[in-house]
């Protein structure tokens, strides 16, 4: 017995003696064999406190100068009755479940299928600030990276005829240093964005004392998008 | 609710492959067997002759591939955007692959079916032209036969690959894509190139080369139907995500496609037509026509079956 906890301490040594060579230590060993000196920037989406206004999608489309009612995100109500339809959580058209959002876009994986799969490099992962991203000039419009992304997050952009993935705002406004459209445009919270490797970030302290989750994590595509889920009290 | 948190919306509105993909995946298909078996039975019967059989894959080989393409380019959200995947690559993506193997294929197929039709080319006036390319080339017949076997047999697995790629349908993405697509694309280009064999080349319908295609067209068919059989077994006793996907073989109209067309025409069409009935049709010309047009057909109801309800089957 206690020589078992001996070897494990020494295997602990030893691990942790490997990860010195990285220049920051944190928790989790995969994030440091991808450059934990470099940014990785992700998104929270904080289901208790957006109420569905939609002015993140309007923002969206004004950002990045999208086709008429387009936007790189939509949102999903999964309960609480709209008037006149029926409640998609319990089925009636009268009810008192409290309305449920979730923010549907690009999760930013990190193991990215769109940016595997795409023949010319159109959809490719940005070097400096690691975002999945678009080069418009290369896409062939062949539709691979539509059907290869587990999370249906892309669409072909009708006035230009290329695929297109929210890429948190790179070129229309974190090129300007600015936060992303929706961020901006969100009067309730429900959106922060930031870098998740640098500890100081607010979306760091955030996501140290908040339990969010990923969204079909079992893909195996380690998404950048994280979910704050609206809990009841017991449950 | 099971998970913690899902979303069911997309942004893509619906199939992001319709139909001109699964004809495309089909022509490729048939391109790729067709000239594979034609030069199977050349290399192992070691024909030095451009016999009926050869000049028909040939041809039918060509034709198909050139209409394959001309499909994925139509179905691009523009068409004049084709440039870009022949000179963007992107060697982690199976479709740039692909695309590399088929610029080597195409022009490949071409020269064969240069060298397989010469007599035909000499007889018409505005293709003598190609007579001094041929008689150039000769020399390198042999290899260039040997490279495209392989390839033929690569495009063929790749149209599995490529969709098999799609993690995010059950159906699709499975490990027997690849081997499913080369079986039925061997069946089915034989049938093609022997209906053309017989119709436009004067094959006599119980000649050598028809004898050794009547004996591999079975045990094709059969391995064809034990990977589909494979398929639908890992699907109905897999995880939630399969199970889902499984239900594409019994419920909605693509069940009926299955059904009817791959099972019912694809299947047992040949076999009936060849076994059940008696001797003097089953060796007539209507029932080996009969029975090609079957095979084909039931080539292009896997493709569209295996397209359209992979998508409908999202996890
Ligand atoms: S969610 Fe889809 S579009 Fe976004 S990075 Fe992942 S695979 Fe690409
Ligand atoms: S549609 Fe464009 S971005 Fe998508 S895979 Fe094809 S070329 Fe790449
Ligand atoms: S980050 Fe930018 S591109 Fe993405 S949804 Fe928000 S506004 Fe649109």
């Amino acid at each position: 017995m206690s020589e078992n906890i001996e070897r494990r301490r020494f295997l602990k040594c030893l691990g942790a003696g490997s990860l010195i060579l990285a220049p920051l230590g944190c928790s989790s060993v995969k994030e440091e064999d991808s450059n934990s000196n470099r940014p990785h920037y992700a998104m929270v989406f904080d289901q208790n406190k957006c109420v569905g206004c939609g002015e993140c999608k309007e923002a969206c489309n004004k950002a990045n100068n999208l086709p008429e009612g387009k936007s790189r995100l939509m949102m999903e109500q999964q309960s609480g009755g709209v008037e006149g339809q029926k409640c998609s959580h319990c089925g009636k058209t009268e009810c008192d479940c409290e309305r449920k959002y979730v923010r549907v876009s690009c999760q930013q994986c990190k193991n990215a299928p769109c940016v595997t799969v795409c023949p010319t490099g159109a959809a490719h992962r940005d070097p400096a600030t690691g975002i999945v991203t678009m080069n418009a000039d290369k896409c062939a419009g062949c539709k691979y990276c539509i059907a290869a992304c587990p999370y249906d997050a892309r669409y072909i952009n009708k006035d230009t005829d290329v695929a297109d993935n929210c890429d948190f705002c790179l070129n229309s406004k974190l090129a300007k240093g600015e936060l992303p459209a929706c961020v901006q445009g969100c009067r309730y919270d429900a959106l922060i964005f930031g870098d998740v490797n640098d500890p100081n970030s607010y979306i760091s302290r955030l996501l140290a004392v908040k339990d969010s989750v990923r969204i079909k994590s079992h893909f195996g595509t380690e998404p950048s998008l994280r979910y704050i889920p609206i809990v009841k009290q017991g449950v | 609710m099971d998970g913690t948190l899902e979303f069911t919306m997309g942004l893509s509105d619906g199939i992001a492959w319709p139909w001109p993909i699964a004809v495309y995946l089909f022509f490729a298909g048939i391109s790729g067997g067709a000239l594979s078996v034609a030069l199977f039975i050349r290399f192992y019967k070691k024909q030095v002759t451009n016999t009926a059989f050869l000049k028909a894959s040939a041809l039918v080989s060509f034709i198909t591939i050139s209409l394959g393409m001309l499909c994925l380019v139509l179905d691009l959200t523009n068409p004049l955007f084709f440039w870009r995947i022949l000179v963007y690559y992107n060697l982690n993506s199976v479709m740039s692959i692909g695309v590399i193997a088929l610029t080597a294929y195409i022009p490949l197929v071409a020269l064969i079916a240069m060298f397989a039709l010469e007599e035909e080319i000499k007889r018409i006036a505005i293709l003598r032209p190609l007579l001094p390319i041929i008689d150039k080339l000769r020399g390198i017949r042999r290899p260039c036969e040997v490279a495209v076997l392989l390839l033929a047999l690569s495009v063929c697995a790749y149209t599995g690959f490529l969709i098999s790629a799609l993690i995010r349908f059950p159906l699709i993405n499975t490990a027997v894509l690849p081997a499913l697509f080369v079986a039925s694309g061997l069946s089915a280009g034989a049938a093609a190139a022997k209906m053309l064999a017989v119709g436009m080349f004067k094959e006599d319908l119980h000649s050598q080369d028809m004898k050794i295609l009547h004996g591999a067209e079975w045990p094709i068919m059969f391995a064809e139907a034990l990977f589909l059989f494979m398929i639908i077994m890992s699907l109905m006793t897999g995880n939630a995500g399969a199970q889902t996907a499984f239900e594409a073989f019994h419920s909605g109209s693509w069940a009926m496609v299955f059904w009817l067309g791959v099972v019912g025409v694809g299947f047992m069409g040949p076999v009936l037509l060849n076994f059940a009935t008696g001797k003097r049709f089953s060796h007539s010309a209507q029932a080996f026509y009969l029975s090609g047009l079957c095979a084909v057909s039931g080539m292009m109801c896997l493709r569209m079956f295996i397209l359209y309800a992979g998508q409908n089957f999202a996890i």
